[in-house]
Parts: structure tokens; C-alpha cells; sequence
């Protein structure tokens, strides 16, 4: 065997060992969870891990390859890449699982907790490896490792009305869901493993056209394949490109079920609803940040930048996507939205209105895919769509977990937080409880000085962005539609503002219900809160100063000014 | 000294923490920290002020329309600080190119406003002193938010730290009122908050937009350079400015030369079309934002109840300081930034809605029972007048229309403050419940007939200067895109309404009989105390300064003044040369504007 080619086949590993030790924490909770229950003691070992992960990503970040033939091999061969979008990504679901763990503490019951932190450290495996992964099959191997956890931790939580003090009376073994916790532990189960068919199915298309199962090589040989002729003439000039849309558009439905876009947002309500809210703030995150780095890479946003020699890659080499996907993902965007919110409007209970506030959200993100085809060889574009994506995915993150967490703050020591009237009043009784959702509330709606402003800022500046030849009036209608999308988007954050003013009406506004204030039993936990304020810190830290998290994006997703040998080119356009 | 601005910046920062880390115990070290801090913002704003305004009648720089470009100069702006925020772009030898900024400052169109705010942030914690009860300490931490962002509004001078400031206006009111508003205080809340809310965030996509197309269209029309972004305002309207003359230049010495030359000036003149396409829309764009904002007539239904349902202090500066974000807005971002816009659509469509909504507050004031809502409809009225002022495009309505944003912060803000007193003692706003008032009532009565001669202009006091500008500006109107008098005699009625309807109320409550509604009795029903003088002695102090030596005022605004009025000169110019502008004019909302909306359009310009 070629030095080069087992090297690339064998030299990953030394840099999977953040996922090694996450992966042997978890094999350790699942084993000792059987002989003590004790969740404060799995919940540390839980947080040691994935400190002890984040300390060696952060020792060994990224690989270096000697020559650029070595960095070709590594990237036509090796199944999991380490570019700095992998970087990016597992940072992020580390720092993830560190809220998660914390925000989970009580989630379970005190003999499952060791289980369901090793689902939790598994999902962050999944999420780091999706953002890794260079194949077809270590893709749909990260995304299940992200899915499988999901359905346990959906089983292994307790009954939604269950308090930690009534839980030592509580059910035995199996006692602790009530009906409409196993409704949505069954709902959830079956939609995702049949998104997850439709996944492989449109993977096995894939594999099947090009021959490879390599994302950088499935996107050469289409490069390859559609230069034959225009695009309308694809389909006659070969079969691959024909059929390679209903292989796409099967890998984004089934991914898109992870997403929450319409049209497979529906079980979203009703998982969110009948579950806890620490589970309903991990599905919330987790197959966010999993699905759309799983988009980003099969679709080939982003392709490999392995070497500081190698030439930039133009991404989307599959010119079939940059001509229909931008149509495909405008409407999935477009609709999604607009559902998320409109529905949102109408809800009563805090969970379904967080699952419709997340469609949205997912609504938005699309945007910044959508014109990303467009940016991404532009030259001089402020941000380049999937840049944009990951930074609002960064802020989602925080200001929505932050969201979920003060209600399982207040859940667990004592104040059930299940509808809107729950929290009457909140700023009498909790001050700082209230002011810190009514800061994720603010932040949801894009209120300046907190992280959803920066990303909604930057995602509008995408889609503003796109560049239009004057001349050509096909260019000029596109660009219209791209600007017509973001006005929707600012219509949307106008009709999303009013349901989270709901809440932060209900709380600043309204009196507590009587007996409330005097009946509350201060039962702190601490991790709980933990979990809040970190939150709190993230959400307000990216909006205040953006620039850290927009350098590690933009240096995470790689732009054709930047890398372009020779520095950047003078803005010119190709005549015509 | 920047350190100043920055200090009139922090200290409403540093005092709504302060004032929150007290506690609902303290009631009294809150009442006093913020008065403390309230005095000392006067302080520093009335240093500024001063400062500036001397420092203009000295040195007052001079226009020179014929050289360079037009904008507000970088080295008018006073206690200027500028740090990059956020960095997007730099350069290989690492200095950032393009930035967004924090970027403060000092100028003529800005320093009155901001003296402005401080004057009514200290009668809004003296008025508050005794009205608010509930939940003090939270009470004056929004307020000192608001504070906050309403000063930083007025002195960003990067359109995206306008818009965050912009926006963060809003958190602190919709508490405000909500909390301690009326018996429908949740409901105008978050009404308030979702219009402003959805207007300005197309305001953001306007600005975004202008910002990210302008060096695409520049590097369209010259490729050799490399166009960066830009935020800065007075940058943005340096290179709008030049691009405007450059395009419009080429496509005029184009059609003069020889048919050869044919292809060429297609091209030109599409890229001119574009550009003025780019124009209108970031003007519709920003005009969403600013309008729902001053608020223009079909938009202002949110007014009168956010104003009724608000507590004294929040009505005070909702009316006084918030609606003049908009006007300010139209002032400072959308003529200088879309000139053109500005003239063919900003001058018939707005100038028309101003006129109706004059004469429709002054209508609607006229027929209302609730004092306080007769005032918030005449702020409907008087905005209408500031409206036509600063869309006559020309020095005179800009300065009136500038001077009216003043004027109408003092009287308005004191007759909120005199209505809030009457309410405090009897708690019944009807003008049926009042009658003979000024015989119980006798220096309130004093002062609501001041404020009330000042607020419709009466000559030597503030009221008549800024009318008078306001609407000689109008007469003046030089485009032919609106018959400027017909528009200018149709608000002039406002300011006989405005008399009516104010003298009307006057008559009702404090002339006549004694007619006291009836109070409880706990607690005696007395004049104005010292606490209630200090609030009020102030502003009917600048009433009265500004109506008799307006001067120092005309002297500062001037140069920005007559920077923007001659943008909007050039604009004219253009337009009247403009050949070929039809193609933009037989645009939809150009259509939409000449046809449904003006009334006063004359027909005759395109032939």
C-alpha cells in the first residue's frame, strides 16, 4: 500500500481522541451506573470528560500535512477530515455538551442519570463527527450515533409532572413516563428512523451515480459529469445528473426532519410538549447542529481545505445545486418560517411554543444556505451564507437552551412551568430568573446587544449581499427574490417578537397568581443554574463582542477571497 | 475632550445598574441616586452644549457647495470616539478596512437634541417622585436604560450602532408602560413594541442594503478601484453624494456625444436606473422605520394609546424625545443617503401624509374628552408641521423642522407633565370633570397657559419660530414635484386648529366656574410644590430662551443644515435636467405615490 494512502487511512486517528475519551466516559457511565445511583457523581465524571476532551482539542486543533500530496490523499480517502469547519463544530458541541450535562442534571431519575449522561456525551460524539465526516457512511454513522442516544434519553427521563421529592416515592423501574411522554418518545422514534431511510436511500443513490462514497470525490465526479452541456441538457447528456436531484432531494428530506422545516416540523409540538424540558431543549439542539453540518457537507458547501497550498476549491462543484438548490431551500426557508411563527402564535404551552420558535429559527438559517450558492465565489462578500449559518447556529444554541433552562430551573426547585400563566408574575417572585428569560426572549427576537441580533444581522446581510450584473436581468430578478426573502425574514422576526413578549408580558406584567410567592420552596440547583448563567454569558458575550465567534466562522468556512492564491482578486466581473 | 460624550453615555449605564443592585427596600437612596445622576447628565450635556455652540460662533465652518463632496464633515463632529466593533474586513498588512464602529460624536444636527433629553430626564425622575410607587427600583433602572438609548441615537454616527440603539428604546418603554401604565397597559405595550419592532427592522434591511449595494454599483461603475464597505454615516453620504453626480454626469455628457457612442450610454443610463431603483427602495426601506416612528398619519394609531396608557415620565419622554428618533432619523439617514428618493417619492408621498396627518390630529384632538389624549393627537399634528419642514428640502424648513423637533419636545413634554399633575391631584383626566381651575389651581394654571401659548406658537415664544420656518420652508418649495403653497396653506390651518383645540381645553378646565371632580379627601388638594416647580421651570425657561434669542440655536445647526438642504439642492438639479427619468417614474410605488396619494402633485412636469 502507497505510504501516503495509509497514512491518510490511519493518521486520523491520534486526532480522534477527544471523541475516544468522550466515547470511554460513556462506556464507563453505562457500566457504573449498574453497580451506584448517584447523579452527582456521574454528572461530574460526565463534565471531567468533556473538560478533558475540550483540553485536547484544544492541544492538538488540527493537522498538518507535509505536502500537498499528502493533503489530497488525506482528502479523496480518509473517512473523517479535521479542517477547521471539523474544528469549529467540535468545539461547538463540546461547549454544547458542557451546558447540556449541566442543564440535564436532574433530567432523569437518580438510578438512570449515569445513562442518560452517557447518551448525552454520545450525542456530542455524533455532533462533532457529522461536522467531521468525509463519507456517505461516516456521515450516516454520526448522525445515528447523534439519533440513537435521542430515543434512550426520550425513555429515560422522568414523567413530566414527577418534582425531584416525589420521585423517591415514585414508579420503580419503568414507572416514571406518562402517556403523553411515551407518545412522543414513539412519535419521535418511528419519524426518525424513517428520516433516517430516507437519508441512506438518497445515499445509496448518491453512491450508486458516482461510484464513491468520498463527499469531495462524489462532488468531482459530478464536476466532471455536467461539463458535458447546459443545464437544461443534464438529464439527456447523463443519467447522473438527472438522477442525482431525487437522490438530493431524499438526503434533504431526511435531513430536514432533523432541521424541524416544514414540511417535517410536525412532530416538533408534540414531542416537545409531551416530553421534559430538558429533553425537549436536547432535541431542540442537538439534530440542529448534527443536521445542518451533515447539510453543509453533503451538499458541498464546504469542501476540505486541508493545506494552506491547496488551491480553494469552489464549493457546490455540483453545478445542479447552485442552479436548483437555492430555489429548493428558498421556499424550504420561506415556508418554514412563516409557519414556525405564525403557529407560534397561537400557543399556550412553553415547550410548543419553544418547538415553533426552533422551526422558525431553523426557517431563518436556511436563508444563509439558500444564498450561500451565490456568496461563496463571490469575492467580496461581507459573509458567505454558511458563515452565517453556523455563527446564528452558535447564538440559537445559547439563547434557546438558555430559554429551556431557566424553565427547568424553575421546575425543579418547585415552580411547575408548563404554560404562559405559569409564569405570571415571575419578576415578583424570581427577579433574576425573569431577567435573565427575558434576555433569551430578547435575544430570540433579535434585539441588539445579544447574539440572535448578530445573527440575524448577518444572516440579512447575506441575503442582501448577493451581487447582480446589471445586465442581466435574470441576475437582477434573483437578486430581487433574495432581497424579497430577507424582508420576509424581517416580517417574521416582527410576527415572532409577539409571542415571546407573551412570555415576557406574562412575567413583567402581570401579578403572581396568589399563594405563589409564599408557597415557594427555595430548592436551588446549583448545575441547573449553572447552565442558566452560562447561557446567559454566551448570549449576551456574542452580542456585545461578535468579533471572536464571526473570525472562528469565517475562518471555519473557507471564502474565495481569502484562499485564493495571489491574495484577493480586483472586483471584476466576466463580461455577459 | 471625547471622554465627555462618552461620560453622558456610561452614566445612565452605570446608574440603571446601580439603581437596580439597590432593591425594592431603598426607595429613597433610588429616588435620590437618580436624581443626582439626572442633574448630572443636565451637567455634562449643558457643558457640552455650551462648549459647542461657542465654538461654532467663533469658528463656524463654511459650505463650499462648488468643491468636493458634500457631507457632514469628520472635522465638525465634536467629542468624536471611534473604535472598530466589529471588524469585517482586513487588509493584507493587517489594518481593518471596513468596520462596523462605535462611532459617537458631537454636530450641529445632534447637540440640542441631546441637551434636550437630559433636560427631560430630570423632570422625569422629579415628576416621578411621588406618582410611581410600585416597584421603584426597576422603575428608574428602565428609565436610565432609556436614557441611554435615546442618547446614543442621536449621537451614533454609524448607521449600525443607530439601529441598535435605535431598537434598544424599545425594551425600556415597553416596561415602562407596561408595568406602571394604565388599566390597558399590557395591551399599548406590545403594540408599541411590535409596530416600532416591524418598522425598524426593515429600516435595518434598508440600511444593510445601502451599505452592502453601494460598492457593488461603485465597482460597477469604476473597476479599477477596490470599494470596501463602509458604515459611517458621514462617509456613506460622501460616496453616495459623489456617485450620484459621477453616474448622472456620465449619462449627460454621453448623450451629447456622437451615436457611436450608443451602447455606451445604455449602459450608463442603466446603471443610473439602478442605482435610483437601489435609492428608492432603501428610502421605502428606511421610511418603514422612521415613519411608524414620528409617526406619520396611516401609522399612528399606536400613539394615542402607548401616550394614554403610559405613565407620566414614560409619556413625557415617548412624546418628547422618542418621536423625534423618527424625524431625526429622516434628517440624518434618508435624505442625505437617498437624495433622489427623497425628492421624487419622500416629497409628495410624506409631504402629503404630513399634511393630512396635520389636519387629521388636529381634528381628532379637537374631538377627544381625555386631556391626555388630546395632547398625544396634537403630537400627531405638530410632527405633521415638523414633517412638511424637513421634506421642503431647502435650508429654511430644515432648520424650522429641526427647531421644531425642540420645541415640540418642551411643550409637549410639559403639558404631559401638567396633565400628569392634574391626574395625580384628582385622578380623572375628562374635561368634563374640570372647570374653573385656575381659581384652585393658580401657578398650575399659570404654567398650562405658557406652555399652551408656547405650543401654538404664539410670537416670542419657541412655538412661533419653528412654525414659521417650518411652513415658509414649504412655501419655498423649489421642485416641481408638489405645489409647495398649496401644501405649506393647508398646514398653516393646523396652526389655527392647534389654537382651537388647545385653547378650547384651556377654557374648559381652568376658566369658568369652580368645578372640582370630586376627590377623596385623604389628601388636601394643593398648588405646585417646590418639586413640580423645578420639574417645570426649566422648560418653560428654554420656552421662553428659545422664542426671544433664538440665535445661538440657528447658529449651531447652520453648516449641517445647509449640508443636507444642499444635497437635496443637487438632487433638484438633477432632476430637473433628468431627461429620461421616466423609466423610474413609471415605476409601481412611483405610480402609487403620484396618482392614489398626492394631493398636491402637479400634473404638468412630465409632458
Amino acid at each position: 500500500m502507497n505510504g501516503d494512502l495509509f497514512r491518510a487511512l490511519t493518521g486520523f486517528v491520534p486526532y480522534l481522541v477527544p471523541e475516544m475519551i468522550l466515547g470511554a466516559a460513556a462506556c464507563v457511565l453505562f457500566l457504573g451506573g449498574t453497580l451506584r445511583a448517584n447523579r452527582h457523581l456521574w454528572g461530574s465524571v460526565a463534565l471531567a470528560a468533556l473538560f478533558a476532551a475540550g483540553l485536547v482539542l484544544m492541544l492538538r486543533p488540527l493537522p498538518h500535512y507535509g505536502t500537498l500530496q499528502a493533503a489530497q490523499t488525506v482528502r479523496y480517502a480518509a473517512p473523517v477530515v479535521f479542517d477547521s469547519l471539523a474544528l469549529l463544530l467540535r468545539a461547538f458541541s463540546i461547549v454544547g455538551g458542557i451546558i447540556l450535562v449541566l442543564f440535564c442534571w436532574n433530567a432523569a431519575p437518580e438510578k438512570r442519570a449515569a445513562d442518560y449522561h452517557a447518551c448525552l456525551l454520545l450525542m456530542v460524539v455524533g455532533m462533532g463527527l457529522s461536522g467531521a465526516a468525509n463519507e456517505l457512511v461516516t456521515l450516516f454513522l454520526a448522525l445515528e450515533l447523534t439519533s440513537i442516544p435521542t430515543y434512550l434519553i426520550l425513555y429515560l427521563g422522568k414523567g413530566r409532572s414527577s418534582s425531584p421529592s416525589s420521585e423517591t416515592r415514585g414508579g420503580g423501574e419503568d414507572g416514571g413516563l406518562d402517556a403523553p411522554a411515551q407518545e412522543a418518545a414513539m412519535k419521535y422514534f418511528f419519524l426518525s428512523v424513517f428520516s433516517s431511510a430516507l437519508t441512506l436511500f438518497g445515499s445509496s443513490y448518491l453512491y450508486g451515480l458516482a461510484g464513491t462514497t468520498n463527499l469531495p470525490g462524489l462532488a468531482e465526479a459530478f464536476r466532471r459529469a455536467s461539463q458535458a452541456g447546459a443545464p437544461e441538457e443534464w438529464a439527456a447528456v447523463s443519467p447522473l445528473l438527472g438522477l442525482s436531484m431525487a437522490a438530493l432531494v431524499m438526503v434533504v428530506a431526511g435531513l430536514g426532519f432533523r432541521l424541524t422545516v416544514f414540511p417535517f416540523h410536525f412532530y416538533a409540538p408534540d414531542v416537545y410538549q409531551g416530553t421534559t424540558t430538558a429533553n425537549a431543549a436536547v432535541l431542540a439542539f442537538v439534530p440542529k447542529v448534527a443536521g445542518f453540518a451533515a447539510l453543509v457537507r453533503v451538499l458541498g458547501f464546504v469542501l476540505p481545505t486541508l493545506s494552506p497550498q491547496e488551491a480553494f476549491t469552489a464549493p457546490l462543484a455540483l453545478p445542479i445545486l447552485s442552479e436548483h438548490l437555492p430555489v429548493l431551500l428558498w421556499i424550504m426557508a420561506a415556508v418554514t418560517m412563516t409557519v414556525g411563527n405564525v403557529l407560534g402564535l397561537l400557543q399556550d404551552n412553553l415547550r410548543r411554543l419553544l418547538a415553533y420558535s426552533s422551526v422558525a429559527h431553523a426557517g431563518y438559517m436556511l436563508i444563509g444556505l439558500a444564498v450561500a450558492p451565490r456568496l461563496l465565489s463571490a469575492p467580496d462578500a461581507l459573509v458567505d451564507g454558511v458563515d452565517a449559518v453556523f455563527f446564528y447556529l452558535a447564538a440559537y444554541g445559547a439563547m434557546t437552551l438558555g430559554a429551556f433552562a431557566v424553565l427547568e430551573y424553575l421546575g425543579t426547585s418547585g415552580q411547575p412551568a408548563e404554560t404562559i400563566d405559569d409564569l405570571a408574575g415571575l419578576s415578583r417572585t424570581r427577579p433574576g430568573m425573569a431577567l435573565l428569560m427575558v434576555l433569551f426572549l430578547f435575544s430570540l427576537i433579535g434585539i441588539p446587544a445579544t447574539a440572535g441580533f448578530m445573527g440575524k444581522f448577518l444572516l440579512f446581510a447575506g441575503a442582501l449581499d448577493v451581487p447582480a450584473n446589471i445586465e442581466v436581468a435574470a441576475s437582477l430578478e434573483q437578486r430581487k427574490l433574495f432581497i424579497a426573502l430577507a424582508v420576509l425574514a424581517a416580517i417574521n422576526a416582527a410576527i415572532g417578537a409577539w409571542y415571546y413578549l407573551r412570555i415576557a408580558a406574562g412575567m413583567y406584567l402581570r401579578e403572581p397568581p396568589p399563594g405563589i410567592s409564599a408557597a415557594v420552596k427555595r430548592e436551588r440547583s446549583w448545575p441547573v443554574l449553572a447552565a442558566v448563567w452560562l447561557c446567559a454569558v454566551l448570549t449576551l458575550g456574542i452580542g456585545v463582542r461578535p468579533a471572536p465567534l464571526l473570525q472562528a466562522v469565517q475562518t471555519a468556512v473557507p471564502h474565495g477571497a481569502e484562499t485564493a492564491p495571489g491574495g484577493h482578486q480586483p472586483a471584476q466581473e466576466p463580461p455577459g | 475632550m471625547p471622554q465627555l460624550l462618552l461620560l453622558l453615555l456610561a452614566l445612565p449605564l452605570a446608574t440603571a445598574l446601580l439603581v437596580a443592585l439597590l432593591g425594592p427596600g431603598r426607595t429613597l437612596a433610588v429616588r435620590w441616586v437618580s436624581l443626582f445622576s439626572a442633574l448630572a447628565s443636565l451637567l455634562l450635556a449643558t457643558v457640552i452644549s455650551i462648549s459647542f455652540a461657542i465654538a461654532r460662533t467663533w469658528e463656524a465652518p463654511a459650505v463650499d457647495i462648488t468643491k468636493g463632496t458634500l457631507t457632514f464633515d469628520s472635522d465638525w463632529i465634536k467629542y468624536k470616539t471611534r473604535e472598530n466593533l466589529l471588524p469585517l474586513h482586513t487588509t493584507a498588512d493587517g489594518t481593518v478596512d471596513s468596520a462596523i464602529q462605535f462611532y459617537v460624536g458631537i454636530d450641529g444636527l445632534n447637540i440640542w437634541l441631546i441637551l434636550l433629553t437630559a433636560v427631560l430626564m430630570l423632570t422625569c425622575v422629579l415628576v416621578s417622585w411621588t406618582a410611581i410607587t410600585q416597584r421603584v427600583h426597576e422603575f428608574h433602572a428602565w428609565l436610565f436604560v432609556l436614557q441611554l438609548g435615546m442618547t446614543g441615537v442621536f449621537a451614533s454616527f454609524d448607521v449600525i450602532l443607530f439601529y441598535v440603539f435605535f431598537e434598544l428604546t424599545l425594551v425600556p418603554l415597553f416596561f415602562v408602560i407596561g408595568i406602571w401604565g394604565g388599566p390597558q397597559r399590557q395591551y399599548a405595550a406590545r403594540k408599541f413594541f411590535i409596530y416600532t419592532l416591524a418598522g425598524s427592522l426593515l429600516t435595518l434591511l434598508g440600511v444593510i442594503g445601502l451599505v452592502l449595494v453601494l460598492p457593488q454599483v461603485e465597482a460597477d461603475h469604476d473597476p479599477g478601484q477596490s470599494h470596501r464597505l463602509t458604515f459611517a454615516i458621514p462617509e456613506l453620504i460622501a460616496r453616495v453624494g459623489t456617485l450620484n453626480r459621477e453616474l448622472f454626469q456620465e449619462v449627460k455628457q454621453l448623450e451629447q456625444a456622437p451615436a457611436d457612442m450608443e451602447a455606451n450610454l445604455q449602459q450608463a443610463r442603466a446603471q443610473l436606473n439602478y442605482w435610483r431603483h437601489v435609492q428608492l427602495w432603501v428610502f421605502v426601506a428606511m421610511m418603514c422605520g422612521f415613519a411608524v416612528k414620528v409617526p406619520m398619519v396611516p401609522l399612528h394609531t399606536w400613539l394615542p394609546l402607548a401616550h394614554v396608557e403610559a405613565p407620566t415620565a414614560g409619556s413625557v419622554l415617548l412624546a418628547g424625545i422618542l418621536l423625534k428618533l423618527g424625524t431625526y432619523g429622516f434628517l440624518r439617514l434618508s435624505v442625505p443617503l437617498a437624495p433622489d428618493a427623497s425628492l421624487r417619492f419622500g416629497v409628495p408621498v410624506l409631504g402629503t401624509l404630513a399634511v393630512v396627518g396635520i389636519i387629521y390630529g388636529a381634528f381628532c384632538s379637537l374631538g377627544q374628552d381625555d386631556i391626555k389624549k388630546l395632547v398625544a393627537y396634537s403630537s400627531v399634528s405638530h410632527l405633521g408641521l415638523c414633517m412638511l419642514g424637513l421634506f421642503a428640502l431647502n435650508e429654511v424648513g430644515l432648520t424650522g423642522s429641526l427647531l421644531q423637533m425642540i420645541n415640540h419636545g418642551l411643550s409637549t413634554g410639559a403639558l404631559f407633565l401638567l396633565v400628569g399633575m392634574l391626574y395625580e391631584r384628582y385622578h380623572t383626566r375628562k374635561m368634563a370633570d374640570y372647570g374653573g381651575m385656575g381659581a384652585r389651581l393658580h401657578l398650575l394654571a399659570v404654567f398650562m397657559v405658557f406652555i399652551t401659548l408656547s405650543s401654538i406658537g404664539l410670537p416670542g415664544l419657541n412655538g412661533f419660530l419653528g412654525e414659521l420656518l417650518a411652513l415658509a420652508g414649504m412655501y419655498d418649495f423649489a421642485g416641481s414635484q408638489v405645489q409647495g403653497s398649496l401644501l405649506a396653506g393647508l398646514g398653516a390651518s393646523g396652526v389655527v386648529l392647534g389654537a382651537w383645540y388647545m385653547l378650547t381645553m384651556v377654557r374648559q378646565v381652568f376658566c369658568g366656574p369652580l368645578k372640582e371632580p370630586p376627590h377623596q379627601g385623604h389628601e388636601p388638594i394643593t398648588d405646585l410644590n417646590g418639586r413640580e416647580l423645578a420639574a417645570l421651570l426649566p422648560i418653560a425657561g428654554l420656552c421662553l430662551a428659545l422664542g426671544i434669542f433664538p440665535k445661538p440655536f440657528f447658529d449651531t445647526v447652520r453648516p449641517e443644515i445647509q449640508v443636507v438642504a444642499r444635497i437635496a439642492e443637487a438632487a433638484r438639479k438633477r432632476a430637473e435636467k433628468d431627461a429620461f427619468g421616466h423609466e423610474l417614474q413609471t415605476s409601481t410605488i412611483h405610480r402609487f405615490a403620484r396618482n392614489g396619494l398626492s394631493l398636491a402633485a402637479k400634473g404638468g412636469e412630465r409632458k
